[in-house]
């Protein structure tokens, strides 16, 4: 296991650093060992630290009031984890860290952070970068999650109603949007998704179901 | 006919702007003496960009829901489309 100054010029998110800052950084790392299963830390508890994965991997999650777990994201080597919550105000940790092997981390305490940050602004740009990073994969990941409800909903709204009655109405994209709770746009890409998934066939104004099995577990998922 | 279906375009609320007959991809709107109108009907493909355009929520492009190989009433015609 190298130490904390090698550890650091290897690492690609540091490696650019001027040497001093990497000096600064590397005194203020603590090396902290936790076994597969362990929690580092937990959703709501006082932001103390942020982490480097040295070794092992980490996953992030958040619970819901419901009880339901939304794994937010793995953290492997290299990788910088919890800083968001230290430039809050309230610098409460958002999500619990577990050990998902065996993991050897470097915390750095949040006094120390924002200090080494206020000094160094090449040290605060790779910050940002990391949460430009996160900020687009939290993006993508709601996109994902809402798209992926609306599919279930979409798919069991065509089904009751290509059923119904014998004189058709008409839905406008706006329409089911309403219907399903979401916004037209929404609709229009989980459209588009069914029709090159070959659930559906888009011919002009008709919506054509095309695969009852598939839409079928599609609004059951 | 299928292939005649076009958006359906309210000329009450329609204030003339012309949006709808500068962004269709296919050409397919004109602005008459009335408002816009489909001079080439054949030539929409039901894009729906013209609905999400219009500033006046004029346009609607409806859709019926329907079984492959269903051919009901209903099924082909909507009641909107302008030719
Ligand atoms: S964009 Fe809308 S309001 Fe403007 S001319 Fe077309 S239909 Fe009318
Ligand atoms: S639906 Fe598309 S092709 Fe048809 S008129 Fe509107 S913009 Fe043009």
């Amino acid at each position: 296991m190298p130490d904390a100054a090698d550890f650091i010029r290897r690492m690609p998110l540091l490696a650019n650093l001027p040497k001093d800052v990497q000096a600064r950084i590397s005194r203020r790392m603590i090396r902290r060992s936790y076994s597969a299963g362990e929690t580092i830390f937990i959703e709501g508890d006082p932001g103390r630290a942020a982490y480097l994965v040295a070794e092992g991997r980490v996953r992030v999650h958040r619970t819901s009031r419901a009880g339901r777990e939304q794994v937010l994201a793995r953290i492997g080597l290299g990788q910088l984890f919890n800083t968001v919550p230290l430039f809050r105000h309230d610098a409460r940790n958002h999500a619990t860290a577990q050990a998902a092997t065996d993991v050897t981390v470097y915390a750095i305490l949040r006094e120390d952070l924002l200090r080494l940050v206020q000094d160094s602004p090449e040290l605060a740009l790779v910050i940002l970068r990391d949460f430009a990073e996160r900020l687009d994969h939290l993006t993508n990941l709601v996109e994902d999650l809402s798209l992926r409800t609306v599919r279930g909903r979409l798919a069991r709204f065509l089904l009751v109603h290509a059923k119904e009655g014998t004189v058709r109405r008409q839905w406008t994209q706006e329409e089911m949007a309403s219907e399903l709770g979401t916004v037209r746009d929404v609709i229009g890409r989980a459209l588009r998704s069914f029709a090159s998934e070959g659930l559906i066939r888009m011919d002009r104004h008709r919506i054509v179901l095309v695969d009852r099995e598939g839409l079928e577990s599609e609004s059951d998922s | 006919m299928a292939g005649c279906v076009v958006p359906y375009i309210d000329l009450e609320s329609c204030t003339r702007c012309g949006v709808c007959v500068d962004v269709c991809p296919a050409e397919a709107v004109v602005m008459g003496l009335a408002g816009p109108e489909f001079s080439d009907p054949e030539a929409c493909t039901y894009c729906t960009l013209c609905e999400t355009l219009c500033p006046e929520g004029a346009i609607a492009c409806g859709f019926v829901i329907v079984w492959e190989g269903d051919s009901r009433r209903g099924a082909d015609g909507p009641e909107g489309g302008v030719c």
